[in-house]
């Protein structure tokens, strides 16, 4: 049957728009890739990013911070201090050393011990702890038992210790130690110390000149003074308990001789720990207490009444380290929120007082007082006041264009300059130096027998070591010694050098 | 406030203590009114040390009117609570309970604010904007003055 339609008037129809039409299917073709593409991963779904981000919300990656939740216990108080300050006199590992001599009476005289290592004796290490003469960041760890080299200066002050006990009685030698930094200075007053110690000297320290200005321990000021002067409690019942601790014995020994109306508890019959005691048990009392005892220490008669038990004093050895500490301003401030010279805290003052006065420790003594070049505030004036010193030893006169003087336009602290201008004709300046080399070979000798050091110490090496270490700077020959003993040994197995 | 003449045993007060590493009764020390424990340092010496201190908690008092307090009364900078003297605590509470701190200078700052904008000056004016108040510039970095200048100004 035929259509109704013309083929050809249905041809002629306008084509619908694009739009309109049905969207056509497409033809279904095999894709390049030959796996099916069902296999394939289902596509990511895009987020849409605008509708997400809030308004000028930044774009930056933002990670969850960590909690750090504390999972050991923290060291219980004062525990990190303690093991900061910890003093390690042995090392059971390290060789002990035959024949090795004590430092004593006779040897400390000994020029022919000159550049060995003598022990400290071992009865005295409690006293030596007691007053502080060891410091933590000394090498005493690295050996069997304590020890130092008898270098000419200690047996010069050995020999000068043996006279003020003997043939000189009554004499006060002074000295300003200096040096460079390792060069032995607190050592120095350790030998000195332990010297004392021998002869049954009293002896009295401070160990660190700072501890009395960094403004650590309370302080009050004394009632009619002008300039004020303050006095340290704390500090000066340390410095009792210090030397309590260290003399026991002497003090012990010794009766009161002198009237005290401000401890009426003191009888006759006390001795002069009692007294000592007194004032480290209440500090309110302890600076009283510590002139008291350096009263009775002084003194040459007793007060009357009190000639009974009289026994004559003791040379003392009076020790600082740290001096230039006392040559600024303290860390403390007056009533006026201004700073307070050191040279007004009362403890400083009396300790700067004996360098002044002539006869200052009336039984006779030492006092040595050092500086130190680790733990230095490098106050101008003192160190001008120190040229100004070797100066003087040297011979040059203060009116000579040679004699050293403050820099022009400097603030000059003019209480130090004017001390020093004071003291100077009875301090003596003794600079440490270097080692020799006999006695540089004593030290390292020390370590090989020690077991520290694994070569053959002969005159080549050692000149070598005395090189390197500026001239026989007696710390740096130790860090020598140390560093040979982390090299491995040649024999070693290679599963050990690995 | 404490009364001048009280004794020592009212000085030094025993509260529970919230730290478990810490022993279960600490001794305070009372100062203005406020109980500090015994081993708080009285001055923050340090930055380190600014949890333990005890003077610069107080408005209006900082590290230089601190230092002051101190010296005035012969106390040093390292000074714990529990070792300061029943006579240096009174010092203390009168010296401060006369200067003007805490609430009184509080007053006194939103005072002056509110004076500011009463009299119509430009940094009244930006006070109650909550924008910088002395020139800064406002096209970054404003958190501060967005956070604290309102019309009820907060300290």
């Amino acid at each position: 049957m035929a259509s109704s339609w013309c083929w050809n008037c249905l041809s002629r129809l306008r084509q619908p728009p694009q739009a309109l039409l049905p969207p056509t299917p497409r033809i279904s073709t095999a894709s390049f890739h030959s796996t099916a593409l069902r296999y394939a991963q289902p596509a990511k779904k895009k987020g849409n990013s605008l509708t997400v981000m809030k308004h000028r919300q930044s774009t930056s990656l933002r990670r969850k911070k960590k909690k750090v939740t504390a999972t050991a216990r923290p060291p219980a108080v004062g525990e990190r201090k303690a093991m900061r300050k910890r003093i390690v006199l042995s090392n059971p590992n390290a060789l002990e050393i035959e024949e090795m001599q004590d430092l004593s009476p006779e040897t400390m005289v000994d020029s022919r011990l000159r550049g060995t290592v003598v022990g400290l004796p071992a009865t005295m290490i409690d006293q030596l702890r007691a007053v502080q003469a060891f410091k933590p960041k000394q090498g005493w760890s690295l050996f069997r038992r304590p020890g130092t080299v008898l270098r000419r200066d200690t047996i010069e002050m050995g020999r000068l210790v043996e006279k003020i006990s003997g043939e000189e009685k009554g004499k006060v030698v002074k000295k300003i130690i200096t040096g460079m930094k390792g060069s032995g200075k607190t050592v120095h007053l350790l030998q000195a110390m332990t010297m004392g110690f021998l002869k049954n000297w009293a002896v009295i320290t401070v160990p660190d000149a700072r501890e009395l200005v960094s403004g650590d321990t309370a302080y009050a000021a004394i009632e009619g003074t002008n300039p004020t002067q303050y006095v340290q409690p704390g500090a000066a019942s340390a410095l009792l308990t210090r030397t309590v601790a260290a003399n026991t014995e002497l003090l012990s020994s010794l009766k009161i001789s002198q009237d005290h109306p401000a401890f009426k508890s003191l009888t006759p019959k006390s001795s002069l720990e009692d007294l000592a005691k007194l004032g480290f048990h209440d500090p309110a009392v302890s600076w009283a207490a510590f002139q008291a005892l350096w009263k009775e220490l002084t003194a040459t008669a007793p007060a009357a009444g009190l000639e009974k038990d009289f026994q004559p004093r003791p040379p003392m050895l009076v020790s600082v380290d740290g001096l230039a500490h006392w040559m600024t301003d303290s860390a403390y401030r007056d009533v006026d929120y201004k700073p307070i010279h050191a040279h007004d805290l009362a403890f400083v003052n009396h300790f700067l007082s004996l360098l002044k006065e002539g006869d200052s420790l009336k039984n006779g003594g030492l006092l040595l007082y050092a500086t130190s070049s680790s733990n230095n505030p490098n106050p101008k004036d003192f160190n001008v006041a120190l040229d100004q010193l070797k100066a003087r030893q040297a011979g040059i006169k203060p009116s000579s264009p040679e004699y050293p003087q403050p820099a022009a336009y400097t603030v000059t602290d003019p209480r130090v300059l004017e001390m020093f201008s004071k003291v100077q004709s009875s301090v003596e300046l003794q600079t440490l130096t270097g080692l020799t080399r006999d006695e540089a070979r004593g030290f390292m000798e020390y370590f090989a027998r020690s077991g520290l050091l694994r070569e053959s110490v002969n005159d080549t090496w050692v000149s070598e070591k005395w090189s390197l270490s500026g001239g026989g700077i007696i710390g740096e020959l130790e860090k020598l010694g140390r560093q040979v003993r982390a090299t491995a040994p040649v024999s070693a197995s290679p599963a050990a050098s690995a | 406030m404490i009364s001048r003449g009280s004794s020592s045993n009212e000085q030094r007060t025993l509260v529970e203590s919230q730290d478990s590493s810490q022993p279960k009764y600490v001794k305070m020390v009372f100062i203005l009114g406020v109980n500090f424990p015994e081993r708080n340092l009285l001055k923050a010496s340090q930055p380190s040390y600014a949890r333990s201190k005890s003077l610069e908690t107080f408005f209006g008092i900082g590290n230089n009117g601190s230092s002051r307090l101190l010296s005035r009364f012969n106390i040093h900078p390292t000074c714990r609570v529990g070792e300061l003297a029943n006579k240096q605590v009174l010092d203390l509470t009168a010296v401060l309970s006369e200067m003007k701190i805490e609430n009184d200078l509080r007053r006194e700052v939103l005072n002056d604010i509110k004076r500011l904008k009463e009299t119509g000056t430009y940094r009244g004016r930006r006070h109650a904007l909550g924008l910088p108040v002395r020139g800064q510039r406002t096209r970054t970095q404003i958190k501060t003055p967005v956070r604290l200048n309102r019309m009820e100004r907060r300290l």
